[in-house]
């Protein structure tokens, strides 16, 4: 997950032992970026039948701009929306809440970008339209389902280097809480 | 060995509440074969309750009834209805600190004498010094098992990476880091384990190491026979006779009936929100303005600490989650110097959150690439919680909602904190201190949090020298009343740089001699 990694970052840090550490993570979170590729979005995948198609591939979309890591796969973000838009089908006040705000948002990227929010191609525009929505409960929804959906998901704990539960394993006492390699003077 | 007491037995402490105050108080007068019944409006939990899992634990032991953040700060925002985070539980709020074990320095008992008036605060000198407390938080350390004192014995924990990172980043800029002194075992003492660095001290110690009144406390108060706890009790009113003194305490139990437990005294110790709502819930004919309220200073002088967090993402990994979660402190700026733009100090204490708080807590309701990317840099962070003193202000405060209620029938809390001129200094001051240490020490970005609910409440039923400015005299009883005694952080006068703790537990340790030799000589 870890942006700073470059190689340039690893020559000041100076560590070859660092290194290898970053190879070997790279190639283990390579496994997961194929089916992405950037726009790539498939909301037959997912999409449920009380919001339809370009309301599901919308709130895809609208989730991978909030909290953009490239690097994880569309199922990780699907299955915070799946359960969403499963729910709708049954309470008619989410199913307003989903199509309405799918509207909203839709209404407002036609009237500054002249299509809908799917089809616009620029990050930084989409993500203009998202501010002006990220105080309606519309957004607020989805936002909060999507901060416990990946970054309180134990699956995704590893990709962000996080250990979550660790008694079970006798802590850290002997597994590591010592290690430090970079920092000097330790 | 269930001990179990008569309600209309009028000989009987009454302990409101089972915490750090609460659960010493009862352990201590349970051993001097003082009877006592404690009252916990929580539940009791077991070992096997504790999980490794910040958000599952925080809906499992968090004190969540119903209260109202404000004032004038980003957290009437973020947190609504969360102002504190706190426990509702047998152990209190010592089934979620952290271990950080510090002495409250000398100069810290008398900030007034010290400063002299400061515009827009209300700070008084303690009616204690340091000097009065000392052999009782020598008594406290050996109770708790603090490390690195000579009271325990044990040593300090062993460096973590985390503690690697910050002691560098600090020493480049000419502050010390050193090892934290925490009340959690470093080598099996007092019947309980050594650490086994789970790395999640604030969800409860799963295998026992850290100190808890749940852990310690409680199982040996009850040991004694003398105890009685009595889990999911919420008292409603404290009740007095026709001469001022209290009779005992109306509560209400799981299955919602209503029972008055007759009581020789009533010692509060319900955290700072609590207590003084308690005492305000007990307004009488006799008592208008609630019990023990002639100053009119209960529920005043609010404080939590100035509370910001900081971290850095470093250049390489850090894995600060393999930590005990407070490693180490940076004291450098404890002390009281004026020069620094602000009076008072503050303690930079290394401190560990996981990944699930991270997302909550690092930009609160925050979201896009920014906030992700740093998110995705999450084993690299180092960084820091401050504990800054903040100033006694009388307008920070606990009161009554004037129509809404709990689930109790009680008028819920409103919370209202706001920063005192002081306490935005300290804050910029430790704010900039903390960025130095953490791009010493590599930091390519510093991400600095606003204060997220508060775990450290104190103030608001204060010690003073003088009856009119404050609610309890230096043994923490009431000026008013003398049954009723207050045995918790809402004591205390002045919140100075370090964490409440092991000041709660001196202090419950000096009251309950206190309350055995006014018992003997039948003053109470």
């Amino acid at each position: 997950m870890n942006k700073n990694k470059t190689a340039d970052t690893r020559a000041t840090a100076g560590a070859n032992l660092g290194r290898r550490r970053f190879l070997a993570r790279s190639t283990a979170a390579a496994v997961g970026v194929g089916a992405l590729g950037g726009t790539l979005l498939s909301p037959a995948a997912w999409a449920a039948k009380a919001v339809g198609d370009h309301a599901s591939a919308t709130l895809l979309r609208m989730a991978r701009d909030i909290y953009p890591h490239d690097r994880l796969e569309d199922k990780y973000y699907a299955q915070v929306m799946t359960p969403l838009a499963e729910k709708a089908e049954t309470d008619a006040d989410l199913k307003a809440l989903l199509k309405e705000g799918v509207a909203a948002l839709d209404a407002q990227a036609q009237q500054h970008f002249g299509k809908p929010y799917l089809d616009i191609a620029a990050e930084t525009d989409r993500v203009t339209l998202l501010k002006a929505q990220q105080d309606t409960p519309f957004f607020q929804k989805i936002r909060g389902d999507l901060m416990m959906g990946i970054y309180n998901n134990p699956e995704l704990w590893p990709r962000f280097g996080y250990g979550g539960s660790s008694w079970e394993q006798g802590g850290y006492r002997y597994r590591g809480y010592e290690k430090n390699d970079w920092i000097e003077g330790v | 060995m269930t001990t179990a007491f008569d309600l209309n037995d009028d000989s009987l402490v009454v302990i409101v509440g089972s915490g750090a105050g609460g659960g010493t108080l009862s352990q201590e007068l349970a051993e001097k074969g003082i009877r006592c019944v404690v009252l916990e409006a929580g539940k009791r939990f077991e070992r096997s309750d504790i999980e490794n899992d910040e958000w599952k634990m925080f809906s499992k032991i968090t004190w969540l009834d119903k209260r109202i953040t404000a004032g004038p700060t980003a957290l009437t925002q973020t947190s609504p209805n969360l102002p504190t985070w706190l426990v509702k539980g047998v152990g209190g709020a010592t089934i979620h600190w952290a271990g950080v074990s510090l002495r409250f320095q000398e100069h810290e008992f008398k900030m007034h004498s010290l400063n002299g008036d400061i515009a827009g605060a209300n700070v008084l000198d303690w009616p204690i010094s340091y000097a009065d407390l000392a052999p009782y938080y020598e008594k406290a350390e050996a109770k708790l098992g603090v490390t690195g004192t000579k009271a325990s014995g044990l040593p300090y924990h062993e460096p973590s990476s985390h503690f690697k990172v910050i002691a560098e980043g600090s020493k480049r800029v000419g502050a010390h880091c050193r090892p934290a002194p925490l009340a959690i075992n470093t080598q099996a003492r007092d019947g309980r384990p050594a650490c086994q660095v789970t790395g999640f001290c604030m969800q409860g110690c799963r295998f026992g190491a850290k100190w808890s009144t749940m852990e310690s406390s409680i199982p040996k108060a009850e040991a004694t026979g003398n105890i009685e706890v009595r889990p999911d009790s919420m008292v409603l009113r404290i009740e007095h006779d026709k001469t001022g003194k209290v009779t005992g305490v109306l509560y209400v139990d799981k299955a919602g009936n209503q029972h008055f437990q007759k009581a020789r005294l009533v010692a509060v110790a319900a955290n700072s929100i609590e207590s003084p709502r308690l005492l305000l819930n007990s307004a009488s004919d006799m008592f208008p303005e609630g019990m023990a309220n002639s100053s009119g200073q209960v529920g005043k002088n609010y404080m939590t600490h100035t509370g910001t967090g900081i971290y850095g993402e470093m250049p390489d990994t850090v894995n600060m989650h393999k930590s005990p979660v407070v490693p180490g402190l940076v004291s450098t700026w404890a002390d009281n110097d004026p020069s620094r733009g602000h009076v008072a100090g503050y303690e930079l204490e290394i401190l560990h959150i996981g990944l699930p708080f991270m997302s909550a807590f690092l930009k609160p309701g925050g979201w896009g690439r920014e906030l992700a990317n740093s998110l995705a840099n999450y084993e690299n962070m180092a960084g820091f919680w401050i504990c800054g003193e903040d100033l006694a202000v009388e307008s920070n405060s606990i009161t009554l909602h004037p129509t809404e209620k709990d689930q109790y029938g009680l008028p819920i809390p409103v919370v209202y904190k706001g920063n005192h001129a002081n306490d935005t200094a300290m804050i910029k001051h430790s704010n900039q201190q903390a960025t130095a240490i953490l791009e010493a020490a590599g930091a390519t970005k510093v991400n600095v949090m606003d204060r997220y609910p508060a775990s450290h409440n104190m103030g608001t039923n204060r010690m003073s020298e003088r009856p009119q400015d404050g609610v309890v005299n230096k043994w923490g009883q009431s000026h008013d009343i003398q049954n009723l005694f207050i045995s918790d952080g809402s004591q205390f006068t002045s919140s100075g740089a370090e964490n409440p703790t092991l000041t709660i537990v001196a202090l419950a340790i000096r009251q309950a001699e206190y309350i055995a030799d006014q018992m003997q000589k039948q003053m109470i």
